[in-house]
């Protein structure tokens, strides 16, 4: 649909089908994300969204399908090997290490650019300081990105919601992801927090040029940033393409949209 | 309370993540560490070495080796005692087998064996969590309790079932065995002190590096959420066995010191289902995730009962409480704080101390 030649595929999901015992959470969906792109995925309650990430980043393995992820097909994606090849994740629920500080959760984020064993991290030798160090740099820099200067020591579990849904897009951000599949980075928020998650996930996009994937219910903000909008309803795709033409499809307006009074 | 945090800036990365931030809380360690080697060894009774110091820096390294398992990492584990029976017959083992042993190498090799034991009790962790997992570890509990008693050669065909181990026949020194510093050295209350001080200090050193690295920070994550640990790249799988591993590295370590500095002879029967509890007790009363929590636990479990005997014989002269009293107290008192702790303070001790701090950080203007 809307592939414009000069864009390049990053991410290219085709006939996906999904179902737990029986019930169907995905049938056949394909879509095509495309590098450097925001790309929204819309939909009613239980339309198989969330679903939908997991099986991309490997927390689902769906029964048909395949996913290509920039250029390698997979029939199934291991959560580990989605994480090596950089797609990271922030979850709908938080999903934090909330007995950790913010600078640890953060700092996690970068586990797998460091290569010490664990005696160079016993005697604190060879490796062991550099790389914390060197690493500790990067994320200080996630760490005024997004403001989190004040609380860089403080256990993710005592922090206010819209400030836990930030330290855990630091701590995906960290990995310096290709791709990052964002599921409802809004939800629950207050109108300025809403307003600066999405100058992140912009400036995200626009700085590291990181591909975004986001689940999300606000349409004014899906609209306003995203680039490509798939539509899902009854795990089935609706909808696929820019956001105004997405928009005045009627088969969304139906769905989802509804019809404004 | 008499030093603060406020004001004092640190200029690099590496200042800010050193053990111990503050000049004075340094000053103050440095202190105790010269306290305990100088001044302790000098002055303290052979009682005071070999009924309270020695066992408790013991019971604190197996206490921290299972808070390694389930404080940090969140993988619940019965099985210390049992972890610790195989660092104690790894170590007679090798020193009766292998002529230069020394005993500092064989606490590290029975360290490095009892590892190995754990990370094979530790694999159905990769499948099952919590309760589940507890009823695994007991295996590695019963089995060490079976297999020591099964196999004679262990015990190097002892009809008692007991070896002692004379004290004067070890090296902690390379070099000959009769040399007289060699014998006079570890024949001493003294001397036993000292290597089971170094071990328990290196022991704690490296748990402090372990859990401000990337090792630790992947335990933690693994404990706090592992679906979110797997999706960021830690490897779940690794992670628990290396826990695992330094955990009972850690309980064979002790479990060694049990037997060589401790109570001197080598018995399979001391380390009963009934002590792994004990060394949970401690976790639990110290507080899970805590290096010093662990000492804390291991301190008041082990001393409460000897605190209640001296206080008693002090007021009321000696023998006028009856010995089984005492035990049926402490028992009473450990499992009343347990109760209370489990309700008011999940953190244990270490969460008490830290707490307080906070509080007498601001008293007596706030609350």
């Amino acid at each position: 649909m809307n592939s414009p030649d000069n864009k390049k595929s990053i991410l290219v999901l085709k006939d996906i089908s999904l179902s737990f015992k029986g019930v169907k959470a995905i049938t056949d969906i394909s879509f095509n994300v495309y590098e450097g792109e925001i790309c929204s995925v819309i939909g009613p309650n239980g339309a198989g969204k969330s679903s939908m990430l997991n099986v991309i980043n490997g927390v689902y393995i769906p029964q048909e399908g395949t996913i290509s992820f920039d250029g390698k097909e997979f029939t199934k994606m291991k959560p580990h090997s989605a994480a090596v090849m950089g797609i990271g994740r922030t979850f709908q629920n938080i999903a934090l290490f909330s007995g950790m500080s913010v600078l640890d959760n953060i700092m996690s984020g970068r586990n797998l650019m460091m290569k010490a064993n664990f005696w160079e991290h016993a005697l604190n030798i060879g490796r062991a300081e550099k790389e914390e160090l060197e690493h500790r740099q990067a994320v200080e820099e996630i760490i005024e990105f997004l403001g989190l200067q004040s609380i860089r020591k403080t256990p993710v579990a005592s922090l206010a919601y819209g400030l836990q849904k930030r330290v855990e897009l630091g701590r995906a951000l960290a990995a310096k992801p290709k791709m990052l599949l964002l599921d409802e980075p809004m939800a629950g928020m207050t109108m300025e927090e809403k307003l600066d998650m999405s100058c992140f996930i912009q400036e995200i996009n626009r700085n590291y040029g990181t591909t975004i994937v986001l689940i999300e219910h606000d349409m004014g903000v899906v609209m306003d940033i995203s680039d490509h909008v798939v539509v899902l309803d009854y795990g089935k795709k609706i909808g696929d393409g820019a956001p105004d033409e997405v928009m005045n499809n009627q088969d969304v307006i139906d769905a989802y949209l509804g019809v404004s009074h | 309370m008499f030093y603060r945090e406020a004001g004092k800036l640190v200029g690099s990365f590496g200042k800010d993540r050193r053990m111990l931030p503050l000049l004075e809380d340094r000053w103050l360690a440095v202190l105790f560490v010269a306290f305990m080697y100088f001044v302790v060894t000098a002055i303290a009774s052979d009682y005071m070495f070999t009924a309270i110091l020695i066992p408790i820096m013991v019971l604190g390294v197996a206490t921290l080796g299972l808070n390694i398992a389930v404080g940090y990492t969140g993988q619940l584990s019965l099985g210390t005692a049992g972890f610790m029976c195989f660092g104690a017959f790894s170590a007679f083992n090798l020193i009766l087998r292998i002529d230069w042993m020394t005993i500092p190498l064989a606490f590290f090799l029975s360290g490095m064996i009892a590892g190995g034991v754990g990370i094979i009790f530790g694999l159905p962790s990769l499948r099952i969590k919590g309760f589940y997992l507890i009823v695994s570890t007991l295996a590695a509990q019963f089995f060490a309790e079976w297999v020591f008693n099964a196999y004679p050669w262990f015990l190097n065909y002892t009809s008692s079932g007991v070896v002692s181990l004379p004290m004067h026949h070890y090296r902690v020194f390379p070099g000959q065995e009769n040399t007289p510093f060699n014998a006079a050295f570890w024949y001493s209350s003294q001397g036993r002190y000292l290597v089971t001080l170094t071990v328990t200090i290196l022991l704690v050193l490296a748990c402090k590096n372990l859990v401000r690295s990337n090792t630790g920070r992947n335990w933690m994550a693994v404990r706090d959420m592992d679906i979110a640990a797997k999706v960021i790249g830690i490897p779940v799988a690794k992670t628990k066995l290396m826990a695992f591993f330094i955990s009972t590295f850690y309980c064979g370590v002790a479990g060694a010191m049990y037997c060589y500095c401790y109570i001197g002879n080598l018995d399979f029967m001391i380390f009963n289902l009934r002590r792994s509890f004990l060394v949970m007790f401690m976790v639990i009363v110290g507080g899970l995730g805590s290096i010093l929590g662990s000492f804390l636990g291991a301190i008041f479990v082990y001393a409460w009962p000897i605190l209640i005997t001296r206080g008693s014989d002090f007021i009321f002269g000696g023998g006028a409480i009856d010995t089984a009293f005492i035990e049926n107290n402490s028992k009473i008192v450990v499992g009343t704080i347990i109760i209370v702790l489990l309700i008011r303070e999940p953190g244990g001790f270490a969460a008490l101390w830290s707490s307080s701090k906070q509080k007498l950080r601001v008293w007596p203007f706030a609350q």
